[in-house]
């Protein structure tokens, strides 16, 4: 009775709390929306959020391939040789390794293919840091579409030639490049890596390999991005092998885009220490989902759950605006 | 003119609150000398038809209704009365916090994200004053959200959606209403402390209730004396203010229209669709 009574008093679209005192009335609440068409909020320890219609789904409202567990990122290592002063995750030389070893990361591909993720991101850190990532790499790209970020300046000795010998089919090198000129590269990635990244995308660009350039800008970039969009035509690299995006105030970066759970499009992010909203902000706790990246499917529907929870809530907000 | 004896108020249905909001006006009104009911309609451009066809004495107009009523009724309609809050309407240009963006100069090439095209504040006045500093939509990368047309922005939807395509990355700033980012702030809603306002429109004149010069003046200047008598400190008044989005309702200011007059002869923004 308060149930109806509850929730018929609220128009289509907005939210009311309906009081619980225990489990068994929060299961009624649960059986009885789903028997009327209304829709379970969010179960607080006293009370059901209850909006009243039926919401539309905000995952199925996104393309396939933006929904949290399309993509899955895997940060293999945490060391780096550079150290940039944006990095989102503060990886330098000194930084504590944090590997995820071969064993590992061939498990989580395999569970990753199985709970249905399309394509798999591999960072670090610089993960060509590992002398075995090849490993990881040639099993990936052999599972699904795989692309490994690399400021591709380690690419000599044995490292060159498992660089080699990598499958050039299912695997795309996206390499670091700030700017089309050394001097704001080096700014914030250390000086003569503009150089050394330039030689590394003409390494991998002639060694076969499919190369993405992604430029990481900060509030001094000014115009800088209409030259790199210059070189990167001189080096016939298409739209869709170019990638620009703003430096977050995550890791070293004491200024950039303020980013947090509830304002960013989770992409399920696996590291050493477990499982992050998303790869931007995998050294911030607030944005740790889990320990363990184990049962993967069900961390993703996690993610997708609170996704779907922060949407919801958003959208039953915008009813509630005094307008004309 | 209708024949009742109640003036006849027409308002836009753009969510469930409207029903709340004109049963308490109407009861507002019922022992006064200006007895009053209203008729809602789906879209403000059939409610300006149904004001100049004399189905509806007075009509709760967004800004953009105004000018369009306004332009054809040669300026011979009136605005009777506003919000308080309809007088110092401002567009926010909002992106996320820490973009380094400042202003409407800093948009230049960058993403921008804009709401209805019916809208003043989500679409129309944007562009415009982006027009006016220099930086047109031409030299943004602009997306836009044709969302809830036929209803002004009021429902909020397209400065909603523009500010998402901010959070997922579509887009560097949105448009939006500064309605919406207060209502944003004030529940509390935690997207809102990663976001951030980059620039802040002048104040222009947002709704009016709008009436032909056929009126009677004097039983028009009653029934705004009328509504002015809405106290904010009575529960029963407080109810329908704050659903309504305002302390007390004023006289109208003219020239908080100008700016939005400009910007539809500017974009020959047609008299209605």
């Amino acid at each position: 009775m308060t149930l109806v009574e509850t929730v018929g008093a609220v128009p289509a679209g907005s939210s009311t709390r309906v009081p619980v005192s225990g489990p068994n009335d929060v299961e009624t609440v649960r059986r009885w929306t789903a028997a009327t068409g209304n829709t379970v909020l969010m179960v607080h320890p006293d009370s059901v959020e209850v909006l009243r219609g039926r919401a539309d789904d905000p995952v199925r409202a996104l393309s396939a391939d933006r929904r949290p567990g399309y993509r899955l990122w895997v940060y293999t290592n945490f060391h780096c040789n550079l150290s940039c002063d944006y990095c989102c995750v503060s990886s330098s030389p000194t930084a504590e390794p944090r590997v995820i070893g071969v064993e590992e990361f061939v498990r989580l591909v395999d569970e990753a293919a199985a709970a249905g993720v399309a394509e798999l991101f591999v960072t670090g850190g610089e993960p060509f840091m590992l002398l075995d990532i090849d490993d990881r790499l040639r099993h990936a790209s052999g599972v699904m579409p795989t692309t490994v970020l690399t400021n591709a300046m380690v690419w000599t000795g044995a490292r060159r030639r498992r660089l080699e010998a990598l499958p050039r089919r299912g695997l795309t090198l996206q390499i670091s490049l700030d700017s089309a000129t050394a001097e704001l590269h080096d700014r914030h990635r250390g000086s003569g890596s503009f150089e050394r990244a330039m030689t590394g995308v003409r390494v991998a660009i002639d060694l076969g390999f499919r190369v993405r350039v992604a430029a990481t800008l900060g509030a001094d970039a000014g115009d800088s991005e209409r030259e790199l969009m210059a070189l990167l035509d001189e080096l016939g690299l298409d739209d869709d092998q170019r990638v620009v995006r703003r430096v977050a105030r995550q890791g070293a970066a004491n200024a950039g885009l303020t980013v947090s759970r509830a304002s960013l499009l989770p992409e399920v992010c696996v590291t050493a220490e477990g499982v992050w909203w998303h790869p931007v902000a995998a050294a911030d706790p607030a944005m740790k989902v889990a320990d363990d990246w184990h049962p993967l499917a069900e961390t993703i529907h996690k993610v997708r759950d609170e996704y779907r929870a922060h949407r919801i809530a958003g959208d039953v907000l915008a009813s509630t605006f005094p307008c004309a | 003119m209708t024949n009742h004896e109640e003036l006849l108020v027409g308002a836009v249905a753009y969510s469930a609150n409207v029903v709340p909001i004109w049963e308490g006006i109407r009861d507002f009104f019922r022992d006064s000398s200006t007895p009053t009911d209203f008729v809602l309609f789906s879209n403000y451009e059939r409610q300006v038809d149904a004001l100049l066809a004399g189905h509806i004495d007075i009509a709760w107009n967004t800004n953009v209704a105004w000018v369009r009523t306004l332009r054809r009724t040669g300026g011979t309609a009136r605005a009777l009365a506003t919000r308080d809050t309809d007088l110092v309407f401002r567009t926010l240009m909002v992106g996320r916090a820490g973009s380094g963006l400042d202003g409407l100069g800093s948009l230049e090439g960058r993403r921008v994200a804009l709401g209805s095209r019916d809208s003043g504040q989500a679409r129309i006045l944007p562009e415009f004053f982006m027009a006016r500093a220099g930086v047109p939509v031409s030299a943004v990368e602009l997306t836009v959200f044709d969302s809830d047309v036929g209803k002004h922005g009021d429902t909020g939807r397209s400065d909603l959606d523009a500010l998402r395509a901010v959070l997922d990355d579509d887009a560097d700033v949105a448009a939006v209403g500064i309605n919406t980012w207060q209502a944003l702030t004030a529940a509390g809603d935690d997207t809102v402390v990663d976001l951030d306002v980059v620039w802040e429109s002048e104040p222009y004149s947002h709704c009016n209730f709008t009436a032909l010069d056929s009126l009677d003046h004097d039983r028009a200047e009653r029934w705004v004396t009328n509504l002015q008598g809405m106290d904010w400190d009575d529960p029963e008044h407080r109810r329908v203010l704050e659903l309504e989005g305002l302390r007390r309702w004023e006289r109208p200011v003219l020239s908080g229209y100008d700016s939005l007059i400009a910007a539809m002869d500017a974009q020959g923004i047609s008299e209605c669709w």
